[in-house]
């Protein structure tokens, strides 16, 4: 930061203090809230006690935790590796503007518009196992109907194309920015040398496109790991806990089963792993400047 | 060369080909969704179990469930998303713009320690504190009030961000000019600052208003209250309650999806660009 104006401090102070407050109460608060809360439990008289590590006790102890979290991680595995092969392969694919391919690239772009909870909404219809419009195209087709969100087996591969249905028009736009960034002549020096596509795509776009990747493999996996609206709206961690993602647990906890403390103690362990996360992208940004 | 030739065409209606299927994928969803919407109550049913050309082109067209969600909770809801939204981005703006203008014309001390404060507040996706925030809100007594869903959503780090790097750029020959004057800072923001900044101004509006229109972990749990329901939360709630009035649902979800799809198609350019400033958070 350059050179700024030196000025009594109670200038810059007032300028800030509107939003430092509301930024210091609204997001660094809820986290010593839930950093603090995790450790206290509330008595059956109401009164609420420190209990020590006694929430993340009961969480390692606990079967339905360890289920959550192997579906989180297992979720996450599948679905942000597939949206960004996904996302580069669209990239690709609308690169070069030739007819028709702006209206394509808008059209990839559509279903970004669509909130998360009215994207679930939406599916939720589509994939209705009995009259919903997915089932009665398998039939036109003379394939069998069905069950997917009802299926412990189908529930969550289902969960990854809801959540790529919307995701990956929006992910193409930073790769699409990326790739148009690469030089034509190095993939005409390439083609000169004899290199066919393949090895240009290996040997030049990947390889240049690595920041890109890297920044939307991050942010992905931030958006992916607190998704709950298709949860709550479709499945509801179901069936037989198939779908329950962490956030959903969270919620749960503090909405379903008012446990108070086992709720910030989940809230807990996803900040942490947020934090990790946030770890990661902060040093890409530092590598962009 | 004739070879090659025909494996250029080749090539070319391949990639043409998987254009228009992906094109299919993404968009024939929200089409029959909405004109699903159109039918009579009968015909959703028939045509979604049997699928035909009568799935994607309707044979009937009604307005009867469009009517009766008019006459429910949606414009409630549509009118609290908007009150919610606007508030926020009024308020957003003119709070995000001071704290950006103190990042980008003064020197104080602590100011590198503040702004990466400020930044790493965008790094934390706002879903992530949901349930402890909650917690905060209950222990101020604001759960189910228009103050719970607006007043947490309007300092954003994001938009600090963005007011400072575009302020920071604006020539220091402007203010001292203004100083000798004898402007005061503040009559200097608002009256030199912000009216250079429109596209800034503007595009902080849309990632602040995009947020909230779209807004629903925080508002199901912060106001569930009937009287508070935001558009993203009556049209989930439709779905789990009565699944049996597609009709209905149809209608309103048609509803939630064309007020943010028309503004999209109408200054998409402009839309692709700030919402990919910020992350989907």
């Amino acid at each position: 930061m350059g050179a700024g104006f030196r000025v009594p401090l109670r200038v810059p102070a007032a300028f800030l203090a509107p939003a430092l407050l509301l930024l210091a109460v609204f997001r660094l608060t809820p986290i010593g809230i839930a950093a603090g809360g995790s450790l206290t439990g509330t008595r059956l008289t109401g009164e609420t006690v420190f209990v020590g590590l006694a929430n993340f006790e009961a969480l390692a102890a606990d079967p339905s935790f360890w289920r959550s979290v192997e579906v989180t991680l297992l979720f996450n595995l599948v679905v942000n590796p597939l949206q960004i092969v996904c996302a580069l392969g669209l990239a690709l694919l609308v690169l070069r503007p030739t007819r028709f391919v702006p209206l394509f690239r808008a059209a990839f772009l559509t279903p970004m518009t669509v909130s998360i909870a009215l994207t679930a909404v939406l599916w939720a219809i589509l994939l209705e196992p009995t009259s919903g419009p997915v089932n009665g195209l398998l039939r036109a087709l003379g394939l069998p109907p069905q069950p997917f969100f009802r299926s412990e087996h189908q529930a969550l591969p289902a969960l990854v194309a809801v959540a790529s249905w919307k995701g990956v028009g929006y992910w193409m736009i930073f790769l699409l920015a990326g790739l148009l960034t690469i030089p034509r002549e190095l993939y005409e020096a390439a083609a000169l040398d004899g290199a066919g596509p393949l090895q240009r795509f290996w040997r030049i776009t990947l390889p240049l496109m690595r920041r890109p990747l890297a920044f939307v493999l991050v942010a992905d996996t931030a958006a992916n790991f607190l998704l709950f609206a298709p949860v709550y709206v479709i499945t509801h961690g179901g069936p037989n806990g198939a779908t329950s993602l962490l956030m959903f647990e969270a919620y749960q906890a503090a909405f379903a089963y008012l446990d108070h403390g086992r709720s910030l103690a989940l809230s807990t362990v996803i900040l942490l792993i947020l934090g990790l996360i946030a770890a990661a992208e902060l040093r890409l940004f530092r590598e962009r400047r | 060369m004739s070879g090659s030739g025909t494996a250029r065409l080749l090539g070319g209606l391949v990639r043409y080909a998987v254009l228009v299927l992906v094109a299919t994928l993404l968009l024939l969803p929200i089409w029959w969704l909405l004109v699903s919407s159109l039918r009579p109550s009968a015909d959703i049913f028939r045509h979604a179990a049997e699928v035909g050309l009568a799935t994607i082109w309707p044979e009937r067209i009604t307005l009867e469930h469009w009517e009766r969600a008019l006459a429910g909770e949606l414009p409630r809801a549509v009118g609290n998303s908007l009150l919610v939204a606007l508030s926020t981005v009024g308020l957003g703006v003119l709070v995000c713009s001071l704290a950006g203008f103190a990042f980008a014309v003064f020197e104080f001390p602590l100011k590198r320690t503040l702004f990466a404060l400020v930044l790493l507040t965008f790094m934390m996706p706002f879903e992530s504190i949901v349930i402890p925030l909650y917690v905060l809100i209950r222990t101020f007594g604001w759960t189910n009030s228009y103050l719970a869903l607006i007043l947490p959503e309007v300092a954003s780090g994001l938009v600090v961000f963005l007011f400072r790097q575009f302020f920071a750029g604006i020539p220091r020959e402007l203010y001292e000019a203004a100083r000798v004057d004898g402007a005061s800072w503040l009559v200097i923001w608002a009256k030199l600052t912000l009216p250079l900044s429109g596209p800034v101004v503007a595009t902080a509006a849309l990632v602040l208003f995009i947020h909230q229109w779209d807004a629903f972990f925080w508002p199901l749990v912060a106001a569930p209250s009937a009287e508070l329901v935001t558009i993203q939360v009556a049209v989930a709630r439709n779905v789990t309650l009565e699944v049996a009035n597609w009709g209905g649902l149809f209608a309103s979800a048609s509803t939630a999806i064309l007020l943010a799809l028309i503004p999209f198609l109408l200054l998409q350019r402009w839309y692709i660009r700030t919402v990919t400033l910020g992350t989907d958070r």
